[in-house]
């Protein structure tokens, strides 16, 4: 029986120079819901509206080389929270900056790897820049495989540089110059099971120092440290009836912010035809809220207390539901996807005082282009 | 208790997946091999839901390490 090449060719998690050019491009939408009016006291409703667009090459280079390279665009508008106050309810009300906000970020990365038979060693360099943050960042990364390419260990370094320099800074009293610096390891270990399943466990740990702080908000002091861990299990199953593949992933978060959370993401690509595939997601998510959150901003408080209105730091749930259509023609693809996001705090897994009127709600609508050659 | 609840459960399904190992030999990998059987299937994809979950969430990390930061979180 004649092999094919896809029989011959290896998982890409090990660590195996890659075979041919690959090219993606990739434009997107995000859209956030508008917050209820009836909880704003001034500022306006709309929220943040993002276009995004993304590029990515990744080249062979002679027997044992390969060259990455990463650029990114997105273009945003609205309006954000500053801060909440009591409304008449006894329940936070938002105080929202005005819809005026405009801003871009690029981001940038080049990376390189080196093979050899049995092993990766990459380095990869990322600057970002937009008009009051600029980051610069440095990544080793190295896999080994072992047992005959069944299993593959990934180790990874990072360090980011970054400076914070907010708009309007000596109209609204807010700092003028700040930075903050980010140390990551991770540890993967990539298993196959047998010939239709393997599985990821992967460990990663994060310190930051620095300012910490949200420089837009009226009343937010952090401390000046988080230590962040998390643990990750990633499971691909191939069931030949119905021809589909399940994506099956876990991630526990926690932080010494007091915040931890549970992450279930789940997909199944099914195969309609040579050509086409359709692919349903869905992703539940639950954090509790950090140590020094509040729901009302209390103005009291000395300075040097932490505390922070922050909705992304309160007790919330969120579900993500996902569709993706791919075709593919040859050696190019076309995936177009739609994602909705909802969030409340009845759908966390511990309970809230109060539910953060700026829990969000998205659109994500993207459209992609890869080709191989 | 419920940290500790979750971490054995975690190590549990790692032995039971490392348990459950079978010799695969290079010739029958091809199904491993299909693009929607690999852990990142859409690469950009990928990054575009860690910058948005990253930005709107309070959590980030897994499997690997945390790239540049920016100005959204």
């Amino acid at each position: 029986m004649a092999l094919s090449t896809a029989a011959l060719s290896l998982p890409a998690f090990s660590a195996s120079q890659p075979p041919e050019i690959e090219l993606s491009l990739k434009t997107s939408v995000y859209k956030e819901g508008d917050v209820p009016i009836h909880r704003v006291v001034s500022g306006s409703e709309e929220r943040y509206e993002i276009d995004i667009q993304q590029f990515y090459l990744l080249t062979p280079v002679a027997r044992n080389w390969s060259l990455a390279f990463n650029a990114s665009h997105e273009t945003m508008s609205g309006a954000s929270p500053w801060g909440t106050v009591p409304g008449i309810d006894g329940r936070p009300t938002l105080i929202m900056s005005g819809a005026t906000i405009r801003d871009s970020r690029t981001e940038l990365s080049v990376g390189v790897n080196r093979y050899t038979d049995n092993a990766s060693f990459g380095i990869g360099f990322t600057h970002s820049n937009e008009d009051d943050y600029e980051a610069d960042a440095i990544v080793l990364s190295g896999e080994w495989d072992f047992n005959n390419k069944l299993s593959t260990l990934a180790l990874g370094l990072s360090y980011s540089d970054d400076k914070i320099e907010p708009t309007d800074a000596l109209l609204f009293g807010r700092v003028q110059k700040e930075d903050k610096r980010s140390r990551s390891f991770s540890i993967s270990w990539t298993q196959v099971l047998n010939k239709t399943s393997l599985l990821q466990s992967g460990l990663s740990v994060t310190k930051q120092d620095g300012y910490l702080t949200d420089p837009y908000k009226l009343r937010d002091v952090r401390p000046d440290e988080r230590l962040e861990w998390a643990l990750s299990l990633r499971y691909r199953k191939f069931f030949e009836n119905p021809d589909g593949a399940l994506h099956l992933d876990y991630r526990y978060y926690d932080d010494d912010f007091g915040v931890h959370s549970h992450t279930v993401q789940t997909a199944w690509y099914q195969n309609i035809s040579e050509q086409f595939q359709l692919v349903p997601s869905l992703r539940y998510y639950s954090q509790r809220e950090a140590d020094f959150y509040l729901a009302i901003d209390d103005f009291t408080l000395p300075l040097i207390v932490n505390q922070s209105s922050d909705y992304r730091l309160s007790t919330y749930g969120a579900y993500t539901f996902g569709l993706k259509g791919i075709f593919k023609h040859n050696n190019w693809s076309v995936n177009i996807s739609l994602d909705r996001y909802i969030s409340n705090d009845k759908y966390a897994l511990s309970d809230a005082q109060f539910k953060h009127p700026a829990l969000l709600d998205f659109s994500l609508m993207s459209v992609g282009f890869d080709i191989r050659f | 208790m419920v940290r500790q609840r979750f971490f054995f459960l975690i190590v549990f399904i790692f032995l039971v997946g490392l348990g459950s190992c079978q010799s695969v030999k290079p010739w029958q990998r091809g199904t491993l091999a299909k693009p929607e059987m690999q852990l990142e299937v859409d690469k950009l994809g990928s990054q575009l839901y860690s910058l948005v979950y990253f930005s709107k969430e309070a959590s980030s990390g897994g499997s690997e390490v945390a790239g540049a930061g920016c100005g959204c979180n």
